[in-house]
């Protein structure tokens, strides 16, 4: 490419392209979707099923049914502070902070739990049993989501205030993280409502 | 004529010669894709006891992973999100570059945004893919044209079974979606480029890593399992099926960023008049097969952690003695597995339908029977999966039902059928190559069509499960039917993608000898399926011998199709005869633009007044 080329970029209006964003983020929530669905219907088929007794073996660890919900309670946070901050701009700043302030404070807790996690057999290094198994399966998705939000929340703390920023499309990109945000505090809840029914 | 474009630069291209951008290609990825699985490898081995499964499987995983993600590092496709993260977005003489203006060949091998260009990307891998499949195809048959043959030992016949099975599964998925539904699809609806463009270049080089880490199945000892890998028969397999696993997963993720992108340029670029009533067919089915995909995949997702867990880290999601379950496996592959059939068909389909109107220089016949038949098969085939496990003994009670929605999806089939028959009724068919697959699909869905209701039968799938009949009912729906939409695709779409015709002859030799071939193999391989061959098995009673002998030498006269078909594309593209701007007379946009299609496809977006099969409608 020489430096003289002429060319064109076409540039759409920025709510046109936040909307196609917002579309696009809404379609990937839909395969999280199904993916948090298959492990909530592989809970509760193993749980249903419990084939030789195995899903909590006599003896066996489990973790407290608050424990889903400790790990909600930050995803629930961080989705009320950045809805929050959407509707009052003045102060998304700070917002955008508590949320994500709120989903590290989440991961750290959510690896917390998986480092100590007591269901591991010592002899063998082998899990209890199938509830220990899908324990760790939740866990290990709420994690991916307190990871990839806290990707998002800190490009919108690095990003706000930035002067080459496009504002229209930077407040369309709000609403869209708003989206996933949303989502994974709804799934952060099915998950602990899952994992409440234990026995 | 209204454009939507909000703004126009129109500017000298700064020189973006200091961005890291033009500096990555493939070959950078690579190389940091081998450091980091290499490194991975050796680092992670030193503090493990590899004589341990459990060690090696975790080891080999994390490694193929971090080659994945090295190489997707190394050939820029991170800088995107990293620069969003920072508030640095990219520049437009920088999104300009990886669009790959003015850059010849060499942006085929870079993390190149140009839609065009994926889906030339997906044309090659895809071929390649359907290279390596049938190969091992003829493998296959070569070990069974004879009873006792020695051809390869049965381990390796296992493997050979698995390997072909997936490498063909995965092709298949993405054999009309890929490289039509980025190179064509776009210029279908009228848009300038597909809605997420550095997302596009994402799904297909998350796919290209797969590539390898599917390869390397076959020094790690092979796949045992077949392509569904059900457990707990995967969780016990050797180191091979962990490529098994991380292509599935890695493979579940460029989908679902495809399946996103597809739809949402479909719903959000269409053209202006370009209502639903009016977007082409192949647009329709595309969408409806990418969208049915992204909430049916994940589940498989699902399944290959469970495994991968199971294997790695001694989990019990699959062991029965700590209250896991073979049938949640079962479950959670046929949630996505069965739908994953239409994925694969319904593109195919839409495919021919588009190009009957063309060559009958007819008005599609009820075009929102199709819609509607296209939207039957969709829903019903997240209702029927459990068909797979009529004979696994889980609540047979359940049996009937899924026997009925199974059943049922021959009608909204069927409407399909009326649709292209009704187009054809009293036709006089423009006989050139694409119309061929027209009448062959017609052929193989019947058969395929008509002895998958057998199969969802209950009393007759007693019988015939796990038999050759079976292996012999998908091949006709899934090579039968959508390889040969995807190859009418491929003559028909040609001269667009490439400029070029496709060398007629040539392609008429492959079609009749695939063709031919294929009933010769397929009607052998029913036959010994009726009288009770199974399928997997790599030697077999002399009862078969006769049939299986038939079988192999149709599997023989396929492969002189295909090379045949190969090297037509390869020299049409190289030294054929230059194709004019619509050789077949076509109504939608895609042919009103030029070869080769600018880089934004339109100078001005097109405004749409009609529907794209007014055939004979501007002639009386």
């Amino acid at each position: 490419m020489s430096a003289d080329t002429q060319f064109h970029v076409h540039h759409d209006s920025p709510e046109v392209r936040g909307r196609r964003e917002r579309l696009g983020v809404r379609l990937l929530i839909v395969a999280d979707g199904a993916f948090v669905f298959g492990l909530i219907f592989s809970y509760f088929y193993l749980r249903n099923l419990d084939a030789n007794g195995g899903w909590l073996p006599k003896g066996a660890h489990y973790m407290s049914a608050l424990s889903g919900w400790w790990t909600a309670v930050p995803l629930a946070i961080a989705a009320l502070a950045h809805r929050t901050g959407e509707r009052r701009r003045d102060s998304f700043k700070a917002l955008s902070i508590i949320t994500l302030v709120a989903l590290l404070a989440g991961a750290y807790y959510q690896w917390h739990q998986l480092a100590h996690m007591p269901f591991i057999v010592k002899d063998t290094g082998g899990f209890e049993g199938a509830y220990a198994s899908m324990w760790v399966l939740i866990a290990g998705a709420n994690m991916f989501h307190y990871l990839l939000g806290s990707f998002i929340a800190l490009g919108l703390v690095l990003r706000n205030g930035r002067a080459k920023v496009d504002a229209v499309l930077e407040t369309w990109r709000l609403r869209t993280a708003g989206s996933w945000f949303t989502w994974i505090a709804i799934s952060g809840v099915a998950c602990a409502i899952t994992t409440s029914f234990i026995h | 004529m209204t454009t939507v474009e909000y703004q126009v630069s129109s500017r000298p291209v700064p020189n973006p010669a200091k961005s890291l951008i033009t500096k990555l290609h493939m070959g950078t990825g690579m190389v940091v894709g081998a450091i980091f699985a290499f490194g991975t490898y050796f680092w992670l081995r030193s503090g493990e006891d590899m004589t341990v499964a459990h060690n090696v499987n975790r080891v080999l995983l994390i490694s193929m992973f971090m080659w994945s993600f090295g190489f997707l590092i190394g050939i820029g496709a991170f800088i995107g999100p990293f620069r969003w993260l920072i508030g640095k977005d990219l520049t437009d003489e920088e999104q300009l570059f990886l669009a790959g203006d003015g850059q010849g060949v060499s942006r085929y091998f870079r993390y190149c945004t140009d839609h065009k260009v994926v889906g030339i990307q997906y044309l090659v891998g895809v071929m390649v893919m359907l290279g390596a499949g049938g190969t091992l195809a003829m493998m296959i048959r070569t070990n069974l044209l004879s009873p006792g043959s020695k051809f390869v030992t049965p381990v390796i016949y296992n493997s050979l079974v698995g390997l072909h099975g997936i490498t063909m599964i995965v092709a298949m998925i993405v054999v009309s979606t890929g490289p039509f539904g980025n190179f064509i699809l776009p210029i279908m609806i009228g848009a300038r480029d597909m809605a997420f463009p550095r997302l596009n270049a994402l799904s297909w080089w998350v796919l290209f890593t797969a590539i390898p880490v599917l390869c390397s199945a076959w020094f790690l000892g092979g796949i045992p399992t077949g392509w569904t890998a059900y457990a707990p028969l995967s969780v016990q397999a050797g180191p091979g099926m962990n490529a098994f696993i991380a292509t599935i997963i890695i493979f579940a993720i460029s989908t679902a960023v495809a399946g996103a992108n597809i739809t949402a340029t479909v719903v959000t670029m269409r053209a202006k008049g370009m209502k639903w009533n009016r977007v082409p067919i192949f647009v329709v089915g595309a969408t409806m097969s990418v969208a049915l995909a992204i909430p049916a995949f994940p589940t498989f997702m699902v399944s290959m952690i469970m495994t991968a867990l199971d294997r790695t880290v001694n989990t019990t999601f699959f062991d029965a003695n700590f209250g896991g379950s073979g049938w949640l496996y079962a479950h959670l592959f046929w949630i996505m597995g069965h739908p994953e059939v239409y994925v694969i068909l319904i593109p195919g389909v839409a495919i021919l339908m588009e190009i009957v109107p063309v060559f009958v220089r007819k008005p599609l016949f009820s075009y929102n029977a199709a819609i509607l038949g296209f939207a039957g098969i969709s829903g019903l085939s997240g209702l029927v999966w459990a068909h797979h496990m009529y004979m696994s003994g889980w609540l047979p009670l359940l049996n009937g039902p899924f026997m009925i929605t199974t059943e049922m999806i021959s009608v909204p089939t069927g409407l399909i059928f009326l649709v292209i028959l009704g187009t054809l009724w009293r036709g006089k068919p423009w006989m050139k190559l694409p119309m061929l697959s027209v009448y062959a699909f017609l052929w193989n869905m019947l058969i395929g069509g008509i002895t998958g209701v057998y199969l969802s039968d209950v009393p007759a799938d007693n019988y015939l499960h796990g038999s050759m009949y079976v292996t012999a009912h998908f091949h006709y729906t899934l090579m039968g039917a959508a390889l040969t939409g995807a190859i009418a695709g491929l003559a028909y779409w040609f001269p667009k993608m490439t400029g070029r015709m496709l060398h007629e002859k040539a392609g008429y030799t492959a079609f009749w000898f695939t063709q031919i071939g294929f009933q010769i193999l397929f009607l052998g391989m029913f036959i010994a399926g009726a009288e009770g061959q199974p399928r997997r098995v790599a030697d077999y009673a002399h009862t078969y011998a006769t049939s299986d002998r038939i079988s192999t030498i149709g599997a023989y006269l396929i492969g002189i199709g295909m090379i045949t078909l190969l090297w037509a594309v390869i020299h049409s593209w190289r030294k054929g005869d230059v194709a004019p701007q619509n050789p077949w007379g076509a109504k939608t946009l895609e042919w009103t633009v030029p070869f080769p299609v600018p880089l934004e496809n339109f100078d001005e977006l097109p405004v749409i007044t009609s529907d794209p099969y007014g055939y004979g409608r501007s002639e009386k």
